[in-house]
């Protein structure tokens, strides 16, 4: 038997509301996870109770030519976090003193441990620089790990702004990481 | 320099607590039930006639992506589909007998005197999904003059089903209806 796709799951939940908890029973634990990347496990959760409950507002707006239905709530999953901003500059600047301290713990890579230490808190500071909407599709893409065209489907954009934006994010991150390597030479 | 990679080293991941999943399940479905959900109950609601209901149900849901509004069947003892209604967005059709009414199914004499239009959100995607299920396209996609993207699709029992999406503004004056074109509009 063929599993209904969530377009068609949506499209019952039109006439039939309750069907609309199995979209949550296939999706909460990734755009939980997802959250919990972001702003941490305390958030995620209110966030989450939130993302579903727009959800299920807007189902009559989802586009039933999507069979999954996980870049939508992606999208309104991300559209909440720029609200957190704060929490999630400092969640990051922790994940990279974190990083630091495992490379650091594993002696035998003491030349990564060299790079992390130098490197990963301008990667952390340079994302915190990056626009809004450059982060989101840097972070869906590389956190999250979607395609260009679920960044596009969740960011509600062309795949070819993805690509600019994501282009544009790599550049700025690597125009950063490269000033501040000059910088600190220069400093010497 | 590898930026992506720089990027993902600092992916951390907060731990996955499944009761706050349950949790934010029950709520949920608390606040869905609370919701009253009604059909939708549009002014104009077409009546279309069919020789076999169940089949043209069937189609028109895994074709056309249409409902069936639960509890709206009209089944004797033995089985035999007399009516059903079907929602598609804000709008609704009945499916029906082939005869009755004064209505007969276009698969007995071939003759549509009429076909229904339908908005949807992806017109594109839309047009893909039908011809997979067997819907027979009558017209391929095209853009319209008055800014609509449309398609036609007969279902098994030959009515025609026009789909649109709104692609665009065209003002009136830019319309260039020719009646002597025989694709027109």
């Amino acid at each position: 038997m063929r599993q209904p796709s969530d377009a068609d799951v949506i499209g019952r939940s039109l006439v039939e509301a309750e069907v609309f908890g199995l979209i949550y029973d296939r999706h909460a634990p990734t755009l939980l996870r997802f959250l919990g990347r972001r702003v941490g496990a305390e958030v995620a959760e209110g966030l989450l109770a939130e993302a579903f409950r727009i959800a299920f507002e807007r189902r009559k707006a989802f586009d039933s030519g999507r069979e999954s239905a996980l870049p939508w709530l992606y999208g309104i999953a991300s559209n909440l976090l720029l609200k957190h901003r704060r929490g999630e500059a400092r969640r990051i600047r922790a994940s990279a003193r974190m990083a630091i301290g495992r490379a650091v713990a594993d002696g035998r890579a003491s030349a990564a441990a060299m790079e992390a230490r130098v490197l990963l808190p301008r990667v952390a500071e340079a994302l915190e620089s990056l626009p809004d909407g450059e982060r989101e599709a840097l972070l869906l893409f590389a956190w999250e790990e979607l395609s260009y065209q679920h960044v596009a489907d969740a960011l509600e954009l062309p795949i070819g702004t993805v690509r600019s934006r994501l282009n544009r994010a790599r550049a700025r991150l690597r125009e950063l990481l490269e000033a501040s390597g000059k910088e600190r030479v220069r400093s010497r | 320099m590898k930026t992506i990679e720089l990027v993902q080293r600092l992916r951390r991941d907060a731990a996955l607590d499944p009761a706050v999943l349950e949790r934010g399940r029950k709520k949920f479905m608390a606040q869905i039930q609370s919701e009253s959900v009604r059909p939708p109950q549009p002014t104009i609601v077409p009546q279309l006639p069919y020789h076999d209901i169940r089949a043209a149900l069937e189609f028109l849901e895994r074709a056309f992506g249409f409902r069936e509004l639960p509890g709206s069947r009209v089944e004797d003892a033995r089985g035999v589909v007399g009516h059903a209604m079907m929602a598609f967005g804000d709008g609704l059709i009945g499916v029906g007998g082939h005869g009755g009414h004064g209505a007969v199914s276009p698969k007995s004499d071939g003759v549509v005197s009429q076909y229904v239009s339908v908005y949807v959100p992806d017109v594109d995607a839309h047009y893909e999904r039908a011809r997979a299920a067997g819907a027979r396209i009558a017209m391929g996609l095209r853009d319209q003059f008055w800014g609509d993207r449309t398609y036609e699709a007969l279902d098994l029992e030959g009515h025609r089903w026009r789909f649109h999406q709104k692609i665009r503004d065209v003002p009136r004056e830019e319309w260039n209806w020719d009646s002597s074109d025989p694709n027109k509009g």
